[in-house]
């Protein structure tokens, strides 16, 4: 049977991959930011999951306004890096896992979870930018250490799904995973935010004290969150902020004795860039230790 | 209007982009959008003239995109993650386009963030 060992809340700021791009390691204005990664990093080298579950939105990239899907699901065994207007960042295609995806596309299906599907179209930083901070060795390598199921979520085009909508989501995706015959291991990974607006005479907007209040809400109390309605999360962490609800999908994969053993927060510019890591209780095979930076 | 978003009207410089927006811009929004081709990007940067003529932009559309007036091109209806083709094409950055959209010059708003040299 697969199994969710854990979960990944994660900024996806284009910046993110830039720095990355640029070897900014050593940069001080960036090193915080990459320090941050590190535990999670590890650990995903450690626990070797076969599959990462991406909840992420693509930025009028790949999908455009004239057909913008709600929720869609990536089936194909893989998935080229989307040029955004520069050419396609230097990063290997994305692997898919098509035998895991079309498993979902029915369970979520006959779960009443009506999502459409997409193979082989072009994947933007809504992915790629944490990616290779998660697994910073594959460019290197030439190719990703595991398998990734993209789920695209509308965060762009009011209106978008509710925050409880995006949890039951990640309920059901939970669902078809466990379903699964195959041997595998998953972890579950939300995308977006946190504070932050690029529109208008408010755009540069950002609230640190809100951040701190979700990452400690996406641990404990989710249904706080999913009680929420959308212009909450736009009035306290910017309109394109309220793309946390992707975390929320995440969050709705996991059980609830799972553990927040890694979080970092740096907000340098426009963009409060976050990471968490999640560890089910199973999968944890030493001690949680807290690594917990402001 | 969704349940979801009552209230959101009292944030004040704030356009959000729904259905009625994205009807209205649809025809820009798709111009910017297409910078990602990379054929329809060369005839851009080659020729915009001839890129907006191909698009169909109205003459208060071309002169927006002419002047990457972004404070503007958000009011009209354009979408930022269409706006941000733009912006990488034409050698602008985020907070270049962030700054312009709040009535700043990129200096003053530099001055208000935490670390101004990650860029």
């Amino acid at each position: 049977m697969a199994r969710v060992i854990g979960g990944i809340g994660t900024s996806h700021v284009p910046t993110i991959g830039l720095a990355f791009d640029r070897k900014k390691q050593d940069d001080p204005d960036w090193t915080p930011l990459f320090k941050g990664y590190e535990p999670v990093a590890r650990w995903l080298a450690d626990k070797k999951p076969d599959v990462l579950v991406f909840f992420y939105n693509d930025h009028a990239t790949t999908f455009f306004f004239d057909h913008y899907p709600t929720f869609a699901l990536g089936v194909s065994a893989q998935f080229p890096t989307a040029d955004e207007g520069m050419g396609e960042r230097p990063v290997p295609p994305i692997k898919g896992h098509p035998g895991l995806a079309r498993h979902m596309a029915h369970s979520l299906v006959n779960d009443e979870f009506d999502i459409s599907v997409f193979q082989e179209l072009p994947i933007d930083h809504g992915c790629n930018s944490p990616l290779t901070m998660l697994w910073p060795d594959a460019v290197a390598a030439g190719q990703w250490p595991g398998a990734l199921v993209p789920i695209e979520v509308n965060v762009l085009q009011h209106p978008v799904p509710t925050p409880l909508r995006c949890y039951k989501l990640g309920q059901a995706v939970r669902r078809a995973v466990e379903s699964y015959p195959g041997d595998l291991k998953v972890v579950v990974v939300g995308t977006g935010g946190l504070s932050h607006q690029m529109n208008g005479e408010r755009a540069g907007f950002n609230n640190t004290e809100w951040d701190m209040q979700f990452l400690d809400l996406i641990e404990r109390d989710p249904c706080t969150l999913t009680a929420m309605r959308l212009a909450d999360y736009a009035r306290l962490g910017g309109t394109e902020g309220a793309e946390v609800i992707m975390w929320l999908a995440m969050r709705g994969a996991l059980s609830d004795g799972v553990k927040k053993i890694h979080q970092s927060y740096y907000l340098p510019m426009t963009t409060a860039m976050a990471v968490a890591l999640f560890e089910e209780p199973a999968a944890a095979t030493r001690p949680a230790k807290q690594g917990v930076a402001a | 209007m969704s349940p979801q978003l009552e209230g959101i009207e009292s944030l004040q410089g704030t356009y959000l982009f729904d259905l009625e927006r994205s009807a209205k811009a649809l025809r820009l929004n798709r111009f910017l959008h297409d910078l990602v081709i990379p054929e329809k990007r060369a005839l851009f940067k080659a020729n915009p003239e001839a890129a907006f003529e191909q698009a169909r932009l109205t003459e208060e559309e071309r002169k927006m995109v002419r002047d990457l007036d972004w404070r503007a091109l958000i009011r009209y209806g354009a979408s930022f993650f269409t706006l941000e083709k733009l912006g990488r094409v034409s050698g602008v950055s985020n907070p270049a386009m962030v700054a312009h959209m709040r009535g700043e010059t990129l200096e003053e708003f530099l001055k208000t963030r935490n670390v101004p040299g990650a860029r």
